[in-house]
């Protein structure tokens, strides 16, 4: 049905879509995986005719039953796009937050399709609205119908997005990453999703994604893209299972996952052998039952509250819930706020990495601002048995001050510590060459000491987090999301990268990820939150492996 | 061409830089020297037109226009940028505590800018100059006065927009100081904007000083300054325009040249 034929798009002088082939039959759901950069969302806008002017086709055509949509050399045509979009072929976008007009009901929104592209009447067309919304699984389509988008959760947009997608019966879907924003739960509903209505209305799917698990879930046949080419083809199975590619396999191995078991992975990528890594369990489990060892963090009963100002009647309805007594002391010293985080009670020992999983909103992140001190609205006991502790983000843009050269951020930490206990001060010289010593040890070349955080890849700069939150010598951080913003292979070497230098330093870690596969690579023990609760805490294996909560079960199977 | 950093100077930079350095040039020497002096009256040559002689004419006493102009310039600018640097500190120091601080005193000055932005901005200096007195001195207070809640906003809003940065946190946890944290950590990140502010501000200063003069209560004769000359010569529009068009088109090239500077940098930057 649509056919790609030798595709090559470039922007100004730079060809970033090389002599693409693809074919895509009625009924397929066909994937495009690759990391980004790759090239297969311009694929797929150019496909779609949404590609932005600077980009021109410079070989090949694009062909839809036989009509050439796009042609190197012939202007774009948005008469012939204009009769196709909506009616034959339309798009599922990645960021349900902006892909909605915020001023506009969502019934409204979707309305518009139909009223571009048929000739029903207003009744009949709200009608055919609130029968897609439950098509799509929202349940009080009346009430979606008369919401604005921020009324409404990330997984609620996605499916108002697809209502709009399917609502005219498309021959083509084109969904760029339509699951990446959300959390894995709603993840797999979207999934199936999707894979009903490729069921039910034999409508040809193209699944853009940078996740080769979903990939291999959803699709029927997958293509790799790397560097804008197209290096592999085949159904999920052959790609996945027997890479032709050294890169697909490259990219497959990159992937953390349960199937390879934690041992086999670190063995792969040269870190830790499976003896090791059970020696490691043995100990850390060792320590754990002996008292002797003193755990480099322990929280007992802790509570957390969200401070909201005047929010306080729902917050002591809250603590009524909780059924728990207030010392007098507590009732006037502490001001209340909404609990997010209950009763939570927990140990890191030295060396050991505790994995923290759960959805957005749980209230992990509330939990790593309590145990860092940032929220003093707390209830319970923290006793910290290392220095500062410090923390990695998720967003490898954000973390670095820009206006800093990577020596000068490297030595600030130093600097702090310092200035606050004069017994650490260290000479000028001292602190550059610790900071070279910590750039060599996150793997770093000696130039990079001179330059800015704008001179570098996502993947250096998440390696320079690394490196000023340890080189201190903490012996205790938090990592928030540390790998989530960042490619598979990239990923797999900032792992590879956190293991080795938790085993030469003795680091403990709190890993928070809402990557279960990732999560279960890196750490020993793994807690499970949901809606502030901790509900599973146990060895990684056995929460795995025997998950006690029907929540962890959906977790796991949603990866 | 002239060259920057490897890369070639665009027009609005050009323009600007040969514009407003003329004219910091003229006033810079407006200090040491003029053609003749400012105050020397001369009763043969009164009203006399633009010649070589007199480059901008003469005025209603006899006086050397183009003297007078630059020695207006030379006070113009002196006075405007005492007052954005006094102003643009204060701001810098007043929004960095307000903004990453916030709580009661962010609130307090906060309703004390509104205040100040309450009035129009003419009105509050001749409050502050009729109860000062007039004088260079004073002048450059009231507009300092009247300046300095502009560069609160802009500064306290980037404050506040940076306080959060992961980068900001992350310091924290390291342990940094506060006021490291204000003035090492953020400071520099905001230097984009601020310079904007500044190169804006630089503009409504000459353009105020120019007002006030006009108005009688800036700089007092008979020391020259551009806008007192305007307001001197108004009465001789008819008869003798070059009095008025001199300070005029002064002001215009200052103002205009300055502008394309500003611009010129800013483009410059974004192309980096």
């Amino acid at each position: 049905m649509i056919r790609i034929e030798d595709l090559s798009v470039a922007f100004g002088g730079t060809e970033v879509v090389r002599h693409v082939n693809l074919e895509l039959q009625d009924g397929e759901i066909l994937g495009i995986v690759g990391e980004s950069g790759s090239g297969k969302s311009v694929t797929a806008l150019t496909l779609m005719g949404l590609v932005s002017e600077t980009a021109r086709v410079t070989t090949g055509r694009i062909l839809f039953d036989n009509v050439a949509l796009r042609e190197a050399g012939v202007p774009f045509d948005s008469a012939l796009y204009r009769k196709y979009r909506g009616v034959e072929m339309s798009m599922v976008f990645q960021e349900p937050q902006t892909s909605l007009n915020p001023t506009q009901k969502a019934g409204r929104q979707v309305e518009e399709v139909l009223r571009l592209h048929t000739k029903l009447t207003k009744e009949e067309i709200r009608a055919k609205v609130l029968e897609a919304f439950r098509a799509v699984g929202l349940q009080e389509a009346e009430r979606v119908y008369d919401s604005y988008p921020h009324q409404l959760s990330g997984g609620m947009r996605q499916r108002v997005m697809i209502a709009m997608a399917v609502i005219l019966h498309p021959r083509l879907i084109v969904a760029d990453e339509p699951t990446t924003a959300l959390d894995v739960t709603i993840q797999n509903q979207i999934v199936e999703l999707l894979r009903g209505i490729n069921r039910e209305q034999k409508n040809a799917m193209l699944f853009i994604t940078h996740d080769l698990h979903l990939a291999r879930r959803l699709c029927h046949r997958v293509a790799v893209m790397k560097d804008g080419c197209v290096v592999e083809t085949g159904t999920a199975e052959e790609v996945f299972d027997h890479p032709g590619q050294a890169y697909t396999r490259r990219l497959v191995e990159a992937v953390p996952s349960r199937m390879k078991g934690k041992a086999a992975a670190g063995r792969n990528a040269g870190g830790l052998s499976a003896a090791e890594a059970g020696c490691r369990n043995a100990e850390a489990a060792e320590e754990r039952g002996g008292s002797s060892q003193v755990p480099v963090l322990k929280v007992e009963n802790l509570s957390v509250y969200y401070q909201d100002g005047k929010d306080n009647q729902s917050a002591e309805q809250a603590e009524g819930g909780s059924g728990k007594k207030r010392s007098l002391r507590d009732r006037i010293f502490r001001k209340k706020g909404q609990c997010v985080v209950w009763n939570a009670d927990f140990e890191i020992y030295p060396g050991e990495s505790l994995g923290l999983v759960g959805e957005s909103g749980c209230g992990k992140t509330s939990l790593s601002k309590a145990i860092l001190g940032i929220n003093r609205h707390i209830e319970g006991e923290i006793v910290h048995n290392s220095v500062r502790p410090q923390m990695v983000f998720q967003d490898p843009y954000s973390s670095l001050n820009p206006t800093k050269t990577i020596g000068w951020l490297l030595q600030e930490p130093l600097r702090a510590a310092g200035a606050l206990d004069h017994s650490l001060a260290m000479s000028k010289s001292d602190r550059e060459a610790a900071a070279y010593d910590m750039l060599r040890r996150v793997g770093m070349d000696e130039r990079y000491f001179h330059r800015r955080p704008s001179e570098l890849s996502g993947g250096q700069r998440q390696r320079v987090s690394i490196a000023q939150a340890l080189i201190t010598n903490p012996g205790f951080i938090i990592a928030d999301e540390p790998v989530s913003a960042l490619d598979v292979t990239i990923q797999a070497q900032i792992m590879e990268l956190f293991l080795k230098l938790q085993e030469e330093m003795r680091l403990a870690c709190l890993f928070i990820s809402h990557d279960i596969n990732v999560v279960y690579r890196m750490c020993d023990r793994i807690m499970v939150m949901k809606e502030g609760h901790i509900i599973e805490i146990g060895k990684t294996e056995e929460v795995f492996g025997q998950p006690r909560e029907d929540y962890t079960k959906l977790l796991l199977c949603g990866a | 061409m002239k060259k920057r950093n490897g890369k070639r100077w665009n027009k609005y930079l050009y323009a600007g830089v040969v514009m407003t350095g003329i004219a910091v040039l003229l006033g810079v020497a407006g200090f040491f020297w003029t053609p003749y002096s400012t105050t020397a009256m001369s009763a043969s040559e009164k009203f006399s037109g633009p010649s070589l002689r007199h480059l901008f004419g003469t005025d209603n006493f006899g006086r050397d226009i183009f003297s007078r102009v630059m020695q207006g310039l030379g006070t113009t600018m002196v006075i405007s940028s005492l007052v954005v640097l006094f102003s643009g500190m204060a701001g810098i120091l007043l929004g960095a505590v307000t903004g990453y601080f916030g709580g009661i005193l962010d609130e307090a000055v906060m309703r004390i800018t509104d205040a100040l932005n309450g009035f129009p901005s003419i009105l509050l200096t001749l409050v502050v100059i009729s109860l000062l007195g007039s004088g260079r001195q004073n002048v450059i207070i009231a507009m300092s006065l009247v300046f300095t809640p502009s560069f609160i906003r802009i500064v306290r809003g980037e404050f506040i927009r940076l306080r959060d940065a992961d980068y900001i946190r992350r310091a924290r946890m390291m342990g940094v100081g506060k006021f490291r944290i204000l003035f090492i950590h953020i400071l520099p990140n905001i230097f984009s904007v601020f310079w904007v502010s500044v190169m804006i501000g630089f503009n409504n200063a000459i353009l105020a000083e120019s007002g006030m003069s006009y108005l009688g209560i800036g700089v007092q004769p008979p020391d020259a300054s551009l806008g007192n000359m305007l307001s001197d010569a108004q009465g001789y529009l008819q008869s003798a325009p070059w009095c008025a068009l001199a300070p005029g088109l002064t002001i215009v090239w200052l103002v205009l040249g300055f502008s394309l500077f500003s611009e010129g940098i800013r483009r410059q930057g974004d192309l980096a």
